[in-house]
């Protein structure tokens, strides 16, 4: 999905959406919230994570996540059942420019698992199931 | 290879079944099978850079980690010639003054949010070779095909004796044929389409032609250095080179872009998402 053809030094800290930019998302911040799955869409082009989260009118707000793409992350240790619906999740991303509940999945902390759409290491055992 | 696909009047190429001993001669080939990921990017000719962004493996920061806004163009994903930014000690194609032109008066213009890609169109060459998803080559007497897995393409290279078209239709990958070179794979490409852009804003003319270069540097690293020559838009030509590195255990995916793609963009370049519950009245 990388479709950016941008300077190879702002490409490098860019994650790998060969699909499109990230024009959608404000990635000079970072949220953190923790909710319930509902529903994981593993698809192309991008995977899609939907949570629950609890309002303070006791129910819940839907969001969604953009991440990376199915055939990248199971090269890099993620299956389709990684995220299951049930899972308690904290999502940590980037949020939606117009405040739309959702953005670009980062990294997220489930069932005692660190994940990331990245990784900090090749070896997958170590990037994407930090335990 | 002409015993492959015999020619016959008006140049016609027409399929003959390989022989054993066409077979037998591909044993004398380097071995350029499997499945190739784009490795970090070499320097050499023009420029350090790749036409694609670098490679996002190893120690790098998860999404754009550094607050760094990605840049990009009107046809970012199809771009051949490196386009919009450019990093230190990197040199983008040098334009005849009519398009340098064309290029600054597009820089002066706010960027578009997206590209094409967004709608799932896949970039076109040689952007496609630098997709951060795997490619396998098959090579078979007289073709060398390349499986591409991002937006499931392919790139028939005729390695048969054919000419390259006099007249082809434009198109993203334009047509190629290929020769071999002693242990290296030269592929000449012409007939490119108007998604593919020089840069931002500049587009190519029809005698654009791409020159790929492709040999094994050691067991599964091979080096692919791209030319694009363009008499009527560069003043000399553009190369950029990169790795590919072979995973002998990989095999490729589907990737089916239309699939579940909840991104836009319209023709403005103004970029859209779908944020509705999959079974809600808005999906």
């Amino acid at each position: 999905m990388f479709a950016l053809l941008a300077a190879a030094a702002i490409a490098a800290a860019a994650p790998a959406f060969a699909h499109h930019s990230f024009a959608m998302f404000d990635i000079t911040k970072q949220q953190t919230v923790t909710g319930t799955v509902s529903r994981i869409d593993w698809t192309n082009p991008h995977i899609w994570l939907w949570i629950d989260v609890p309002n303070d009118k006791g129910g819940s707000d839907t969001y969604g996540f953009e991440g990376m793409s199915p055939n990248f992350l199971a090269r890099r240790g993620w299956t389709r059942t990684t995220l299951k619906a049930g899972d308690k999740i904290t999502v940590n991303y980037r949020p939606m420019k117009d405040g739309k509940n959702g953005g670009m999945f980062m990294t997220a902390k489930a069932n005692g698992k660190a994940l990331s759409m990245m990784g900090g290491s090749d070896d997958p055992s170590q990037a994407y199931e930090q335990k | 290879m002409l015993f492959v696909l015999a020619a016959v009047a008006g140049q016609q190429y027409v399929y003959k079944a390989p022989t054993a001993a066409d077979w037998a001669a591909m044993a004398k080939l380097p071995d350029f099978s499997g499945v190739w990921e784009r490795g970090t990017v070499g320097t050499g000719g023009n420029s350090n850079a790749a036409f694609g962004p670098q490679p996002t493996r190893g120690n790098q920061p998860p999404a754009g980690a550094t607050g760094a806004a990605p840049q990009r163009g009107a046809t970012g994903g199809q771009r051949a010639g490196g386009g919009a930014g450019r990093g230190a000690g990197q040199r983008g194609p040098s334009f005849t003054p009519q398009y340098e032109a064309m290029r600054a008066a597009a820089a002066r213009q706010p960027q578009p949010e997206d590209n094409s890609t967004a709608n799932c169109l896949p970039p076109g060459m040689p952007g496609i070779m630098t997709q951060p998803y795997p490619m396998e080559f098959l090579m078979t007497p007289g073709k060398v095909t390349i499986v591409i897995e991002a937006y499931t393409e392919v790139r028939h290279i005729y390695t048969d004796g054919r000419p390259l078209p006099q007249d082809s239709d434009p198109n993203f990958f334009g047509t190629s044929v290929g020769h071999w070179e002693g242990d290296t794979l030269v592929v000449e490409t012409v007939g490119f389409n108007d998604h593919v852009e020089i840069a931002r804003g500049v587009p190519h003319s029809e005698k654009m032609k791409i020159t790929e270069r492709f040999r094994l540097t050691d067991q599964d690293t091979m080096a692919m250095e791209t030319t694009i020559t363009d008499p009527v838009v560069l003043t000399e030509p553009y190369t950029t080179n990169g790795i590919l590195k072979r995973h002998r255990d990989w095999t490729i995916s589907e990737y089916i872009c239309e699939e579940n793609n909840r991104n836009s963009v319209d023709q403005s370049g103004k970029a859209g998402i779908n944020l509705s519950l999959p079974g809600t009245k808005k999906d």
